[in-house]
């Protein structure tokens, strides 16, 4: 039945159904897991880095790209497509600084890429694009913001999200840890994100990348140093509760 | 006969004239050896160790003992055999399967196959367990010469036979919509003489199983050998960890759990390896 209906993007299925939208938010899923959250005085970008070819250069296989100075996201899905949209979106951010002579908010640049995507959704002989993106940053008032867009051009706020494979899984996880308390200082925010891809990440640490932006300061890209300590922490955080609670049913 | 574009077909007629017979024996002995050729190309060979040629020799039935038979169809269902099965104990190759179609090239004459295609390995201390990972094409004219070959050389009486398969989600008919229901899933069927219960939903109607599994599947309803298949749909194709996970609940099936461990530290390292090569290779998604 369905084949009828999913030639052409322009058209509705009997039931109401875009088909080439629901297909586009499969190839998201084909992409690696993206997790974001949105702290207190901190967003944290976690994404599960893709294995490189031996002859490939690592730094150019990169998921968390920066907009502009206080903005960066993260996508999930089909490499070429976020490139167009995130070169798109890099040169609206500098033609809003230009013309009204102020950064973009993040609902802003959200708001765009969401509008460029929903276009392609609505216009005959071309497909949407296949990815959904996480962008995080802070708005010059200083509020931290996290937002998701997908490929049928809607886009929400979020506190915690993840995209990608599993990302089912990871929002789960997210859903019963993120507490006021999980995100009370900015090492805790980054634990968290760096717990909930451990939840889906298959070989652990050395393969998980991290962004992070804090209030009135750059995008930065952890070193994998850093997020190997943070993963020990963790680890020594696991194991310690699995001793207390041994202890418990001991006494 | 021109048709509305003006191109010309030939118009096929079901009128049957009278002397039509005639003309099969005009057919000349050049067809007659093409054809012979290409059936003797297409023919799927079934190579046997020595011990187990010896016992198919010299049994009455021409065939040798087994009582589980684990057929792997599909490069996820071998991938889970080899990380689940394969890896703990130690284990000999006594057979293969080689045949030649358009999408899997090896020759008859090929000791050792590589690349795709069915071998069949036997645990050293449980021999009447026979395991098979196929992981070639099996074109759809050689699928019956394939089960009768292999389940002929095998005795029918105290067999059961376990087939794991692989398919796309995509070819899965359900009236709900595909995406509320949790990827990758397994669906079982079974014939009439399996009499244990299989540990997931039976696969509903108007779905179908094709290729391999399916001729074995029929092969064993009607020689009445109790035999069930576990299908596993996946929205990947190729070998990907998640999906070689997803057969672990047949692990409480009777002919699997003499032979699986699911807690080997080995399993893990094997599933990456198998996975590894396929991941790099492509940059189209990220």
């Amino acid at each position: 039945m369905t084949a009828r209906y999913d030639r052409a993007i322009t058209v509705f299925s009997p039931d109401g159904h875009l088909f080439q939208v629901e297909y586009a938010q499969e190839a998201v899923k084909k992409g690696s897991t993206a997790v974001g959250i949105r702290g207190k005085n901190i967003v944290v970008l976690g994404v599960e880095k893709k294995s490189v070819a031996k002859l490939q250069e690592e730094r150019t296989v990169r998921k968390i790209c920066a907009l502009d100075e206080h903005v960066c996201m993260a996508f999930a899905g089909l490499t070429a497509d976020a490139r167009i949209v995130i070169n798109r979106a890099r040169v609206e951010c500098q033609s809003h600084r230009l013309t009204v002579e102020d950064p973009v908010t993040v609902e802003y640049i959200t708001r765009y890429i969401a509008t460029l995507k929903q276009r392609y959704t609505q216009s005959n002989g071309r497909r949407p694009f296949g990815i959904s993106a996480l962008i995080v940053g802070f708005d010059y008032d200083g509020t931290p913001r996290l937002y998701q867009t997908d490929p049928s051009g809607t886009y929400h706020a979020w506190k915690a999200n993840a995209i990608g494979r599993s990302a089912k899984t990871v929002r789960e996880f997210l859903e019963k840890n993120y507490t006021e308390e999980a995100i009370a200082t900015d090492k805790e925010a980054m634990k968290l994100a760096i717990k909930a891809l451990l939840e889906v990440v298959q070989s652990g640490g050395k393969n998980i990348e991290l962004a992070i932006i804090g209030r009135n300061q750059p995008l930065k890209i952890l070193e994998s140093k850093e997020i190997e300590t943070l993963v020990a922490e963790i680890e020594k955080e696991k194991e310690e509760e699995a001793e207390k609670k041994k202890q418990k049913k001991t006494t | 006969m021109a048709t509305f574009f003006g191109e010309v077909v030939p118009a096929y007629s079901r009128a049957v004239e009278e002397g039509e017979d005639d003309s099969e024996e005009e057919e000349n002995e050049e067809d007659r050896e093409i054809r012979n050729e290409i059936q003797k190309k297409r023919e799927v060979h079934v190579h046997w160790n020595p011990e187990i040629t010896k016992s198919i020799d010299t049994s009455s039935a021409k065939a040798f003992q087994c009582s589980d038979l684990i057929l792997a169809a599909g490069p996820n269902a071998a991938g889970f055999l080899s990380a689940f099965v394969l890896s703990s104990g130690s284990w000999e190759t006594v057979g293969s399967v080689t045949l030649w179609n358009e999408r899997c090239k090896t020759t008859a004459n090929q000791q050792l196959p590589v690349g795709p295609s069915c071998v069949f390995h036997r645990p050293t201390d449980k021999p009447d367990v026979l395991i098979c990972q196929c992981s070639c094409h099996v074109a759809e004219d050689q699928l019956f010469q394939w089960a009768e070959k292999v389940l002929g050389s095998i005795q029918k009486t105290g067999l059961t036979v376990t087939v794991l398969s692989d398919c796309s989600v995509a070819e899965y008919k359900t009236p709900d919509s595909v995406s509320t229901i949790p990827v990758p899933f397994l669906r079982a069927l079974k014939t009439r003489h399996y009499k244990e219960a299989p540990h997931c939903p039976l696969l509903e109607q108007p779905n179908v199983i094709t290729g391999l599994p399916a001729a074995v599947l029929s092969h064993c309803q009607v020689f009445g050998i109790p035999a069930v298949l576990y299908q596993c749909y996946s929205d990947v194709v190729k070998p990907d960890s998640v999906t070689m996970e997803a057969y672990k609940p047949t692990v409480s099936c009777r002919s699997l759990s003499r032979v699986m461990k699911l807690d080997s530290s080995e399993s893990v390292d094997i599933l990456k390896k198998l996975v590894r090569v396929n991941e790099a290779q492509s940059n189209l998604y990220t």
